[in-house]
């Protein structure tokens, strides 16, 4: 279906999507809006800064990661709380200048708290933010592309895969043209043997 | 005849549209391959010869003040100048220096883009980057200065056999937490922000070494449309998160001071007087950063516009300002408060033995800063580099009254006894010195210095069509 298109990866192994290159963002965006309609569903859009209107564009729901940070800090509260009381009133009262340990002295415990909350909530943002952006992750058939794996920094990627029910290479290729994409390519998985990311 | 006031008030609209537009952030029209390209360019480039002299001499530096942390572990703290009463001088000093410079890194990148501050896109990066590494050199002196290195455990909450916990109502305690979380906190802003140009240093990546390197680092980064959307609510969070603990910080650190009763320091304007100080000194040290790497680095003058440094002036000049206002505040607070100690502290601080550091401090806070008012000075880079320096060296000795002229008069005068730093504390101050700028150093060399994905975000042209208005 593919055999006019540019081959990247091995020809020998599946089909594992379409790429286009894009001059501008408002022709990716028209794509995306072109795709939407056409009722196309896995596709991924690479852009080397963040593009305003694009995730709206693509209907991506908002990031969950504010609620994970929430979470994150406020379990950060109780363990700061229970670290600091449960020592200073049960285990190992020390008492200093007569002062009290208990919540009466609840200022004293503040500091660290405070403290404690930012530092584990920044360390689930930036976790989330990894884990949800699916990373770690090394290796990537779309590698195997080498405009994609040299070029994207300059300029405006579209994947889509191979996977989608309505996915139609030569359908998709003509569209992708109609769109004003360029170098459009048939990105196959690389042969096993090859390494990736090469 | 009937066109002409049109004319004429088209032209006076585009000449107060002129007026009102926010200077380039990016001169020359340059596009964004141009400053990927202007970024990567430093880090990909051949490693100039300035670079390696100055690694030498900075690596040196810390070399040599590492020889001589060692040499006071081994030997005992008895090896620094601090003994009876003033038993706090050049390591709190030092720690306080550090720590203080840091903030202004983190208010420069993590409030400034809270307040979308445009200007400071192109200086965040740098700034970040020296705010982890003065935390890095804050943390050396906690560390050391307990004595008994080996011990520094007993200062975080770990079940041990002795069934101890540390004294959790002390501000000291509060500082291990406080420095802890600053530092991993700052250290997650700078990596996280880089994520992405990573990235593009991976995809441009010549040499194999380079190539994995640079895609270890960045984590697999692609730029999708997901990544971007986690990668924007991310930075928001942290930068909430962070401004609110550079506050927290300076506070916690100030009640190491300002907890005790000791006259001079029992103030609750303490907290505020090492927030303003933090900033004024950060952003001295901002400066005296970027002003030799834009003249070494000819494409940075077009990134790093005299706008925004005369933006990086102000805030000087503002914090500076503030700074003057806490001085003399704080002598109106002695004088007023009728407590003969507090009173006494004072006025030993400005004619004791050791009058020279106070008037040191205060005779250049208070008149280099002020001469940022002329426009002419902001512009004239040379004489800001060397005011920067000027500030930071005035800072230094702010701290160093704060610290050891309290310590040294306190309420009992027959244990009165000025402090006279060694060569052991010299040496090691300096080699904190040679620690900062070999991290900055390498900083410079291997990853890129501006944030290149917020740079080119915020270019003219480089958003669709419908949105390229400001919507936020």
């Amino acid at each position: 279906m593919s055999n006019h298109l540019p081959i990247a990866g091995s020809k020998d192994e599946p089909l594992h999507a379409i790429g286009a290159r894009f001059k501008t963002p408002e022709a990716l965006l028209g794509a995306v809006e072109r795709l939407r309609s056409e009722g196309i569903s896995a596709y991924e859009c690479f852009t080397p800064y963040p593009i305003h209107g694009l995730a709206e564009a693509m209907k991506l729901p908002k990031s969950i990661l504010s609620f994970l940070v929430l979470g994150g800090g406020a379990s950060a509260i109780l363990i700061a709380l229970s670290m600091e009381l449960i020592p200073s009133t049960l285990i190992y009262p020390l008492v200093v200048d007569g002062k009290p340990l208990n919540l009466s002295a609840l200022p004293q415990y503040i500091a660290i708290v405070v403290a404690l909350t930012l530092m584990i909530g920044a360390i689930t943002a930036v976790f989330g933010m990894i884990l949800l952006g699916g990373m770690p992750r090394w290796n990537n058939p779309l590698f195997a592309w080498d405009l994609f794996a040299k070029e994207a920094s300059r300029g405006f990627f579209l994947a889509i895969e191979a996977r989608d029910k309505k996915f139609s290479a030569a359908g998709l290729t003509d569209l992708l043209h109609d769109l004003g994409a360029g170098d459009v390519t048939a990105i196959h998985l690389e042969a096993p043997e090859s390494p990736q990311g090469t | 005849m009937s066109t002409a006031p049109t004319i004429t008030s088209t032209e006076q609209d585009a000449h107060e549209l002129s007026i009102l537009a926010r200077p380039p952030q990016v001169l020359n029209n340059r596009g964004p391959l141009w400053v990927t390209d202007a970024v990567c360019s430093i880090v990909e480039g051949k490693t100039p010869l300035w670079w390696y002299a100055a690694i030498t001499l900075s690596g040196g530096l810390a070399a040599m003040g590492g020889a001589c942390i060692l040499y006071m572990i081994v030997t005992g703290v008895g090896v620094w100048g601090s003994n009876s009463p003033c038993f706090w001088a050049w390591d709190i000093t030092n720690f306080i220096f550090w720590v203080s410079m840091a903030h202004a890194g983190s208010l420069i990148s993590a409030l400034l883009f809270l307040t979308r501050q445009k200007w400071s896109l192109s200086i965040s990066r740098a700034a970040e980057a020296m705010t982890v590494f003065a935390i890095i050199c804050a943390g050396v002196y906690p560390a050391i200065h307990i004595g008994r290195v080996w011990f520094v455990w007993f200062l975080f909450p770990v079940p041990n056999s002795y069934g101890m916990w540390p004294n959790f109502s002390s501000p000291l305690l509060w500082d291990v937490f406080a420095v802890t979380s600053y530092l991993t906190v700052s250290s997650l802003f700078w990596f996280a922000g880089m994520i992405p140009d990573l990235a593009i240093l991976r995809d441009r990546a010549t040499t194999k070494v380079r190539k994995f390197a640079y895609g270890i680092a960045s984590l697999g980064w692609l730029g999708t449309a997901r990544q971007w959307r986690h990668y924007e609510m991310m930075y928001v969070l942290l930068a909430g998160l962070t401004s609110v603990l550079v506050v927290t910080v300076t506070t916690i650190v100030a009640s190491d001071c300002a907890t005790s009763v000791v006259p001079g320091w029992h103030a609750t304007i303490f907290p505020f007087y090492f927030m303003v100080g933090a900033v004024y000194s950060g952003s001295a040290a901002v400066l005296t950063l970027l002003l030799p790497l834009r003249l070494i680095y000819p494409q940075l003058r077009e990134l790093i516009t005299p706008s925004q440094l005369d933006k990086v002036c102000k805030l000087l000049l503002m914090m500076g300002s503030c700074v003057a206002y806490v001085y003399v505040f704080e002598l109106f607070n002695a004088w007023y408060s009728a407590n003969p100690f507090e009173r006494g502290a004072f006025w030993e601080r400005f004619t004791g033995s050791s009058a020279w550091y106070a008037i040191t401090c205060l005779s250049i806070n208070l008149t280099v800063p002020q001469l940022f008012w002329f426009k002419a000075v902001r512009r004239c880079l040379p004489l800001v580099f060397i005011l920067a320096i000027l500030c930071n060296v005035g800072m230094w000795f702010e701290r160093f009254m704060i610290v050891t002229s309290t310590l040294t008069h306190d309420f009992l005068p027959s244990s009165w006894k000025d402090f006279h730093p060694t060569i052991v504390d010299i040496l090691t101050a300096t080699g904190t010195l040679g620690i900062f700028f070999t991290l900055f150093l390498l900083f410079i060399r291997f990853v890129p210095i501006m944030s290149m994905n917020e740079l080119k975000a915020a270019l003219p042209g480089t958003q669709p069509l419908h949105s390229t208005e400001e919507s936020h």
